[in-house]
Order: structure tokens, then sequence, then C-alpha cells
């Protein structure tokens, strides 16, 4: 049904779901999702907004808003620990050790009020043991593994006084503080200029390369995706819609979704002016569980069974870690991999 | 910095100059001719030419700006006239009042800083919690009860009734610990609640979450990263209840029979001994002009942002 799992990998999600309870609403933004991250390996998982790649990540290691109760059910395995249902201090001792985490906008993810170098620091005291001194001259050496410029007078400024590429290569030196063997990077180019992008995304891949750190990729971005990730995840309303290899999914996509995602990129060769290509229709809000594909009503292959039965995720039955494929139309016909092979 | 620092004094100097002014303008424009109170003091039903030789003696006849010059050069030198009532130098007894308010305010400013932080954080550690409704409930209570109030209970319930602490004097701590509560607990109620909100508006901001994300626990959180974000705003709304305590000092004073500058002023104004209160609005002034520059400075101090501008400036 999924790709293929070994028991060396790092990350292990099964049949993963987040219920999310507040005052006024019952949410399932997750439902049923599997993946797995081998050690150093790059997995992307891809989405609009609100599709839950966010609180995919974020839920099972604790990081949910105060005033929200969150019900966790499957299985999140995370170097051998279960942390679905792990008490908060445990995770406490996850978060910012063995797991580092890149946010969005650095401006508002660093503390202004707080020295950049005792924001690194910080992290190293707490999960390193080290003590004051130790850990400031290991937050020196982490801003110059991220290549940051003038790291000695970095330390001592604060993050309004840095620009926005000097402000994510020092969110990622707080999240590589402690050396995790995973880091979860939640957009980490959105907010930054297309120039400045490419430079995190090379740091990135330079840092992973040499502590052999796996990442989870959060992302909308598909050229981020084709220059960093191994395997991609696509996710729609909750749940994976496909998931597989990054070439696969990229160059040959199955799912009606995906093809559309693809397919609304703009490209070099499009006429100037020529309209923007974009999905029609929105994505379903977040409530209860649909009982059909989510996909359905935007879906141009639309057929009876998809509104009454959600699709499984199945694989293209080829050997290898082939792209599964959450759909009733793709699964019913041989794959065009198939055909050929 | 210093750059900033050294504008804000060049403000508080114009301030205080204009203070000055404020002050002698007051007086002088005050109703009722102090000559005629001296001179009738001195002779009852005192004649026209009686009048004119104390104005005279006083210096009363001269022009304003003159009159004023001569007044702001005595004040320069801590000569600020001879109170009407008592003929007495009002500088010395200023100086030896001073301590008293001072003590009181100071004291009374320390104890609503480590009430409002011990309530905030109790209602931020356990929000929605026990600890988090006492705290506003206290909040509420201290906020709405006049001094005059406070006072009364805490003399009734504390010295009269349990004999905890004197009910007046200047005898030792204890006895300044029930005039330092009744001063303070206003501004401690108000102070609470810019510590409970500021600290809950601090944890709802991304960073907060990213500290999560590092390990550290809500508290640590709350002590490390939270409190240093709510600093430029506590100290601001300090200053301001620094100086509603000053003003505080004058119910405060005479119920606990401390014989301070709010007492003298007290005094200066039942008796119309306008140089009196010429010299404790001067004293109260400053005092509101330098509590100013220090939260200027104070926030310069606890706001990056407003840190580095002289740098740049």
């Amino acid at each position: 049904m999924m790709a293929p799992e070994t028991s060396s990998d790092l990350l292990q999600v099964s049949h993963f779901s987040v219920d999310l309870y507040t005052a006024r609403a019952a949410l399932r933004p997750v439902d049923g999702v599997s993946y797995s991250v081998a050690p150093g390996e790059t997995l992307a998982i891809v989405g609009e907004s609100g599709s839950g790649k966010t609180v995919l990540n974020f839920a099972p290691l604790g990081l949910m808003p105060t005033g929200v109760v969150t019900d966790l059910s499957g299985s999140v395995l995370f170097d051998g620990q279960q942390l679905v249902g792990l008490p908060e201090p445990a995770l406490r001792r996850i978060r910012g050790g063995k797991i580092g985490t890149i946010f969005q906008d650095p401006m508002s993810a660093l503390n202004p009020a707080l020295r950049i170098g005792r924001q690194i620091a910080e992290v190293a005291e707490l999960h390193l043991g080290m003590t004051h001194a130790q850990a400031e001259a290991r937050a020196l050496d982490l801003l110059k593994l991220v290549r940051m410029s003038d790291p000695q007078a970095r330390l001592r400024q604060y993050p309004h006084e840095l620009s926005g590429g000097l402000r994510q290569r020092a969110m990622i030196a707080i999240a590589i503080a402690a050396e995790p063997r995973l880091l979860i990077a939640d957009e980490p180019t959105t907010a930054l200029d297309v120039t400045v992008q490419a430079q995190i995304i090379g740091l990135l891949k330079d840092l992973q390369r040499r502590l052999n750190t796996a990442i989870v990729l959060i992302t909308h971005d598909m050229g981020v995706v084709a220059s960093i990730a191994a395997r991609v995840a696509v996710m729609y309303a909750g749940r994976l819609a496909e998931y597989g290899p990054v070439e696969q999914v990229l160059l040959t996509p199955r799912h009606p979704y995906t093809r559309g995602l693809i397919a609304a990129l703009p490209s070099v060769d499009d006429a100037p002016g020529s309209p923007f290509r974009g999905l029609p229709g929105t994505p379903p809000v977040l409530g209860a569980p649909l009982p059909g594909c989510a996909f359905a009503p935007r879906c141009p292959q639309v057929i009876d069974i998809c509104a009454r039965q959600y699709p499984p995720l199945r694989g293209s039955g080829g050997p290898g870690p082939g792209a599964a494929v959450a759909c009733h139309v793709v699964n019913a016909r041989p794959s065009k991999e198939q055909a050929h092979a | 910095m210093s750059t900033l620092i050294a504008i804000r004094l060049r403000n508080a100097v114009v301030l205080l100059v204009l203070a000055t002014m404020l002050c002698f303008a007051l007086v002088v424009s005050a109703p009722g001719n102090v000559a005629v109170l001296i001179a009738e003091l001195r002779t009852p039903k005192a004649s026209f030419e009686q009048i004119r030789l104390v104005e005279e003696e006083l210096g009363l006849n001269q022009p304003l700006v003159l009159r004023y010059a001569s007044w702001l050069n005595g004040a320069l030198h801590g000569n600020l006239g001879v109170s009407y009532k008592t003929g007495d130098a009002i500088g010395p007894a200023l100086a030896s009042r001073l301590p008293i308010t001072l003590t009181l305010v100071v004291g009374g400013a320390a104890f609503a800083m480590l009430l409002s932080f011990a309530l905030g954080f109790l209602g931020a550690l356990w929000p929605g919690r026990l600890g988090d409704a006492v705290s506003r409930v206290i909040a509420l209570l201290g906020a709405s009860m006049p001094s005059f109030f406070v006072g009364a209970l805490l003399i009734y319930g504390l010295a009269v009734e349990l004999g905890l602490f004197p009910t007046f004097g200047t005898a030792g701590l204890s006895s300044w610990v029930l005039p330092w509560m009744t001063i303070g607990l206003l501004p401690a109620a108000v102070l609470s609640r810019v510590v409970r909100v500021g600290l809950e508006e601090a944890m709802a901001r991304p960073f907060a979450l990213t500290a999560s994300a590092k390990g550290l626990s809500r508290r640590a959180i709350l002590f490390r990263h939270a409190l240093p974000n709510i600093a430029p705003t506590y100290i601001n709304a300090l200053g301001a209840q620094g100086g509603a305590m000053v003003v505080g000092a004058v119910v405060v004073e005479p119920l606990f029979a401390l014989k301070g500058v709010a007492d003298l002023f007290l005094q200066g104004v039942l008796f119309r001994d306008f140089m009196v209160v010429q010299a404790c609005l001067l004293v109260f002034l400053t005092s509101f002009i330098l509590l100013n520059l220090m939260v200027d400075i104070g926030m310069m101090f606890t706001d990056p942002k407003l840190r580095r501008q002289g740098a740049n400036a």
C-alpha cells in the first residue's frame, strides 16, 4: 500500500491523524497520513495553505497553540521512540535536541529583545549541557558554519539589525545547535528574496551533507522541492494525494491534483502577458473528515465513486519505491510507467 | 545611545525651566494678597502703609521678571524663601522632609513592583486557573479602592486588630510597611495587569513558538523570552504610576502622620502659605521630570531598537 518502510528509517509516520478541538469547532487537519524519512534524507511535504502540512509536522512535537485541545492518533516513530502520547517533558528533550526546527519568517521567529548569540547559545546549554562560556563559543562556531559574515560581531547583534537572509541563517544556527538528526523546515525560504532563497537552500544542502541530518521540508514551492528533496509527499486537505521520488512526482505526476499544481507553475516559455494559470475551485474548509476524495469537487476526471469512497494511497506496483497515488481513477487503470515497463 | 541620552537631558532641562515658570506663575496668580495676610498677622487691621512696607520687605513691588529671577536664583542655591506662617526658611524644612517622602514613594514603588510581578506571573504561569483568578480579583480590588480607604483598612486590620505594625511614625522598617502597602497597592494592581497581559501577548508571538521548539519549558520561555520583551512597556507604566504615587503621598502622609513634603504641601495649601506651596510644587515637578528622564533612559536600555538608534543618529 505504502512505499516500503525499512526499520532503518529515522522517522516513520503511519496512519497518523490529528484532531483539534477548539471552543467552537472540531477539526481534523491531518487524516491518516503515512510516510517515512531515512537518516540524511530530504523529504518535501507540498501542499496549499491549510492542507495540514504544518500541523502534520508540529503536532507530534507538541508545538501547538495553547487553548487548542490536540488529539493525536496513529504512530509517529522517531529514532525508535513513539512520539504519539509521549509526555511533554520527554518531548521537550527531543525538541531542539534531536529535532531542530526552522520557521518561515525569521524576523518574527527570533526574539527581538535578545542577542543572536544568546538565542543560539541557549540551545547548546539546554541540550548539550554546556556552560555559558562553552555555549557562547559554540554559538560562534555555528555562525561560522552557517557562513555568516563577521560572526564575532553578529553574536552581539539583535535580530532587527540583520537582513532577512542573515536572520534565517541565525535561525538555522539555532536549529542545528544541538546537532539534530532531523531538521523540520517550515517554508524556510518563503519570506526571503529569490536570490537569498537559493543561498539558504544551498546552505541547507551543505549542512545536511556535513552533519548527515535528515530534513523534512514543508513548502509550496515546487522549485525548492526539485532542488533539494529526494522524495516528496503531496498533501491535500489533510491527506496524502501522492507520495514518491521527486523525479517521478514532478516529471510524471499522476494524481490530478499534483498534475494541476505542476501545470499551474509559470514557465519561462510562456508568452509575456499570458494568463496566470491556477487550479479552479478552492480547497475544502477543514472540518469533519470527508467520506470521499477531498479533491473530487475540483477534479477534472471525477467519477461517481470519488464522492462516496475515500481513495487509498496505492503504489504503482512497479519495482522499487515508486510514486503512490490516492486516486480511484488513476489506480483503476495501469499507470504509464507500468505500461512502458 | 549617548546622543539620545544627551537629547533627553537637554529636554529635561528645558522642561525644568518651564516648570519653575509655572510654579512662579501659579503662586503669583493665586487669589489673595500675601502682603495683606502678613501685615494683618503682625497687626490686625493693618493700614495701607503697613501693607506697602511688607510688600517692599518681600520685594513684591518689583517687576515680575525680576521677582522670578531672584526667586530662581535663590532656589538654585537652596534658598526657597521663608514660610509666611512660621517664618522658618523653607529650604532646610524641605531638606529634612524629602527623605521621608522619598522613602515612602521608593519603598512603595518597590512593593508595587514586587507585588505586580508576583500577581502577573501567578496569572501567566497558570492561565485560566485559580492563581489567575486570584490575581485578577486582587488587581480589580486594588485598582478600585482609594488609598485613604486602603490605608484605613490596613491600619484597622493589621495594626489595631492584629497589632503587627505600628499605626504611625518612622521608627524602623515595620512602621513603613503599612504606608508602603497603602501607597503601592494601586500601582501594583495596574502594573500586575501590565505584566499579565504583556506576558500573554509575548507568549502568543512566533518567537515563543521558536523557544518551545528549542525545548524550553513554558516557565523558562516566560522568564527568559517573554519577560525581556515586556520590560519597555513595564518601565513606561511604572513611570506613570510613580508620578501618581507622588500625588498619592498627599493622602498617605497625613494618614500615617508622616512629616514629608506632601504633608508640608498640604499645610501650605491650608494656610495659604504660598511660598511653601511654590517650593513644594517645584519639588514635585522636578521629581516628575526626573522620573520621566529615568523612564526614557530605562526604556532605551531595555529596547534594543531604541538603544541602537543613538549609534546611527
